[in-house]
């Protein structure tokens, strides 16, 4: 009978940490998604901050022609075509300050249209 | 003061003459190349930063491909580039001893800077540095005249 009246006052509790433990053990591991604009002839924003060791999701959105960036230090590219957005997964494992290129020729201002990466500890 | 009609007509003339595409005499090319290869084109001693390897090779080709080839052709060498001739001073081959003998830094210069007179265009923030320099690599080892066709542009 004292078992009967306990076990629901036991078990909800216990799905309950499961239930909400679960949920936030995703919200931890969720990477932090970047969303970056190019057009001609910059992007936005122009400066960005990642931590080392800490992924993240590159999202690389082009408003008007192909764009690409290119980090040639950091082995990273995310290219995106005309009007659509393109994710790249990417962990930092070096810190430093690094200056990214658009990869993709996009006309006149194509060879200075950059943006800074800043990968701190 | 009123100028002579005949002064007039001289100036008219020389101008007319000035605007005109001609072929440079063989005296004047000597003299002009000559000027650039050692006076006016500069960065004679910078060296190519970037490897010769096979993927900067290929950067070269890409971005050649993406900018030059409207003049140059897709081979370096003016194939299928219908004014190559017609222009003064003609275009260059790339290959030919009048370009390969500017050393990379120069040819850096002039990608950079353009030449003038000419129709070389300067090409600096059109162009990254990166892939300038990926570019010299493409023009030391061009492939050979006429083997990958002409642009796209003058088919149609």
């Amino acid at each position: 009978m004292k078992f009967k009246f306990l076990a629901p006052m036991l078990i909800v509790p216990v799905l309950a940490a499961i239930f909400f433990g679960s949920q936030l053990s995703k919200a931890q591991s969720a990477p932090h998604r970047i969303e970056i604009v190019a057009k001609r002839f910059d992007f936005t924003p122009g400066d960005i901050t990642l931590k080392k060791g800490e992924p993240v999701v590159i999202a690389l959105t082009s408003k008007d022609v192909d764009h690409g960036v290119k980090f040639k230090e950091l082995n990273l590219v995310v290219k995106a075509k005309k009007g659509e957005t393109s994710e790249v997964a990417y962990t930092p494992t070096q810190t430093g300050t690094f200056v990214g290129q658009c990869s993709v020729f996009c006309g006149s201002g194509h060879g200075s249209m950059k943006m800074t990466l800043h990968v701190t500890e | 003061m009123r100028l002579a009609p005949h002064i007039v007509l001289i100036g008219v003339a020389f101008l007319a003459c000035g605007c005109k595409v001609g072929t440079p005499s063989a005296l004047e090319r000597r003299v002009v190349i000559a000027t650039k290869h050692h006076i006016t084109v500069g960065n004679r001693s910078e060296k190519n930063p970037l490897p010769f390897t096979s993927e900067n090779l290929a950067a070269g080709k890409e971005a050649f491909g993406h900018y030059c080839i409207a003049c140059h052709g897709l081979d370096g060498q003016n194939t299928g580039v219908p004014f190559a001739d017609r222009m003064s001073p003609p275009l260059p081959s790339l290959a030919s001893a009048e370009v390969q003998d500017y050393t990379d830094g120069q040819l850096k210069w002039v990608i950079d800077n353009g030449i003038s007179p000419s129709g070389m265009p300067a090409s600096k923030g059109t162009l990254s540095d990166e892939e300038i320099w990926s570019i010299v690599h493409f023009i030391r080892h061009l492939p050979p005249a006429g083997s990958v066709g002409e642009p796209e542009m003058y088919s149609h």
